[in-house]
């Protein structure tokens, strides 16, 4: 009686970890969905986005010496002078082209950031330290990492701000009227350029919560751009478009990855966590191409 | 230069001397023609003819290298898509361009882009009065859809409806814009004969009730001499016939056009 109570205590204390993992990585995810949603575009930059954000609150911070928050809106600048560039220089010249020429373009500015971000702030792993928890809560014998805990309630505050925003706002509409069709959002007087920024400024932001998360988790290093790959699989599961589906997805993977560390690890040889959520995408997409929250695609012929 | 009031019966839009070319294709060579405040204006012609590359030069898509266009007493130079819309051209598409995710509602509310004023930021801080503006603007929108007669499918994604249906839709948002310049890309293109009856009845009242100037380009002829006060034909880039229905009709390139004789 006493090992079955410690092990359902020991279950809950894996899930609800793997839970918390899953919200960093939805984290990341909204940042593609935002992008994508809004201009059918799959900005493979996302995960460079969030190192860039993160390596430059960071280095902001150092150099000037100054408090997070100050770094902090200095970032949000930043990133706000980056989604100009990216219009400026690349999306710009590339109003109505093929999604995959988009989508390679994308790839470019992720080069582009990952070289620039560690030219400009160097490559050693930093401190990101913004005064986040980093003890356990003992709920009744279930141990809950604190920043983890923290980096949930931020992605539900997150995700209910998007939601709201997208839905509910004039602006959140001309977003989703760009996404599908370019011409006809310019003849009811919108401006893609404006869009662009304003979708590509979210992510940024987006982009800088993520990194800050993973980063008070991490350190801020290279590997975080990697991260962003984890975000593939919670989007397959979760659709492209769906800023729920981003969080059902990410909370999936992140549960389904643990408990099959823990659980299952064992008879296959372990390091299961590597590439549990790649293979539980690719049997969802079996089933579910359009993800469990994603638009149907349904073409007239 | 400033735009001008224009009064029923004077020149909203002139075309001069325009010319378009894709590289080494001419899409519309030495065009000039005008569209007066409050008629129905066609445009007509065999395919290629140019008509929907000049709808594009008309409302920004296109940048003609030759020619000015005049709107509202005002010659512009480039001009982007969005800023034709703020100045009162509203447009359709030959191959519907709908917003297909999104609800009939939500298709037509999009219409009203340019008229809602709460921006994003006023829109988070003063949220009780972005709600009321968009309720103001969801009641002009209720009366369009009755006037088009679809509330049946307000809430129906709009890639989910039968085409003659999205054509009208589509025409709603336009209307949604409250456009002094309608233009229609082949409004009736693919539709049964009772929804071309529906459809030329949406046009004239549009015209009529709301004062609406329109330019639109058709294939039915019959459908053109009936509803429209004036017609210019184009053929190969050029302009070969321009006058009232009757006088185009006697008109003989405009026959060998259609005919294929003068080819």
């Amino acid at each position: 009686m006493e090992t079955l109570m410690s092990d359902f205590l020991f279950f809950v204390e894996v899930l609800l970890s793997g839970l918390l993992t899953g919200s960093l990585y939805s984290l990341v995810a909204l940042g593609f969905v935002l992008i994508f949603k809004a201009s059918g575009v799959f900005n493979f930059a996302q995960g460079a986005m969030m190192l860039f954000a993160a390596l430059s609150m960071v280095g902001i911070q150092e150099m000037l010496g100054v408090h997070w928050t100050v770094a902090f809106l200095v970032t949000v600048a930043v990133m706000v002078g980056l989604a100009w560039c990216v219009e400026k220089f690349v999306l710009g010249k590339l109003v109505n082209q093929e999604p995959i020429i988009l989508f390679m373009a994308t790839i470019g500015v992720t080069f582009f950031l990952d070289g620039f971000g560690q030219t400009i702030w160097g490559s050693d792993i930093r401190v990101m330290d913004i005064g986040l928890p980093d003890g356990v809560f003992d709920v009744g014998g279930v141990f809950i990492d604190q920043l983890e805990l923290v980096a949930g309630m931020t992605a539900a505050a997150m995700v209910i701000v998007l939601a709201v925003f997208f839905n509910k706002t004039k602006i959140g509409r001309a977003l989703r009227a760009v996404a599908d069709d370019h011409q006809a959002a310019m003849s009811v007087g919108i401006s893609l350029r404006y869009i662009w920024i304003v979708v590509w400024t979210v992510a940024g932001l987006v982009g800088l919560v993520a990194g800050i998360m993973w980063g008070s988790k991490l350190g801020v290093q290279f590997s975080l751009s990697l991260i962003a790959l984890k975000a593939l699989p919670v989007l397959m599961l979760g659709g492209f478009t769906s800023i729920p589906g981003a969080i059902v997805g990410g909370l999936i993977i992140g549960a389904g990855e643990k408990l099959a560390e823990i659980y299952l690890g064992p008879f296959v040889g372990g390091a299961i966590e590597n590439w549990f959520a790649y293979m539980l995408a690719m049997v969802f997409l079996l089933f579910r191409p359009q993800g469990l929250f994603g638009e149907k695609i349904i073409e007239r012929v | 230069m400033t735009q001008q009031e224009v009064k029923p019966g004077e020149v909203l839009l002139q075309v001069d001397d325009i010319s378009l070319s894709f590289g080494a294709v001419r899409a519309i060579s030495d065009v000039s023609f005008d569209i007066l405040k409050g008629e129905v204006r066609a445009i007509i012609g065999p395919n290629g003819a140019g008509k929907t590359s000049m709808l594009n030069c008309i409302n920004g898509f296109y940048h003609p290298q030759q020619g000015t266009i005049t709107y509202k007493g005002q010659t512009r130079s480039q001009m982007k898509p969005f800023e034709a819309a703020a100045q009162g051209i509203g447009r359709t598409f030959q191959n519907v361009a709908l917003f297909r995710g999104m609800s009939t509602l939500d298709n037509i509310m999009t219409g009203r882009n340019l008229k809602m004023k709460s921006s994003l930021f006023s829109s988070m801080i003063w949220w009780g009065s972005a709600q009321k503006e968009e309720m103001q603007h969801r009641r002009y929108v209720e009366d369009i859809i009755n006037f088009l007669e679809i509330e049946a499918i307000r809430k129906t994604p709009v890639g989910r409806l039968p085409y003659g249906l999205q054509k009208r839709v589509e025409l709603g948002r336009a209307l949604a814009a409250e456009p002094e310049l309608l233009l229609l890309d082949e409004p009736m293109a693919g539709m049964n004969v009772e929804e071309k009856e529906d459809m030329c009845r949406f046009i004239l009242d549009v015209n009529d009730e709301f004062g609406t100037t329109i330019c639109l380009i058709e294939h039915d002829m019959g459908v053109v001499m009936d509803i429209s006060d004036r017609v210019m034909v184009l053929d190969y880039g050029g302009k070969i016939g321009d006058g009232v229905p009757e006088e185009v009709r006697a008109n003989q390139k405009v026959i060998d056009a259609y005919l294929g004789g003068g080819h």
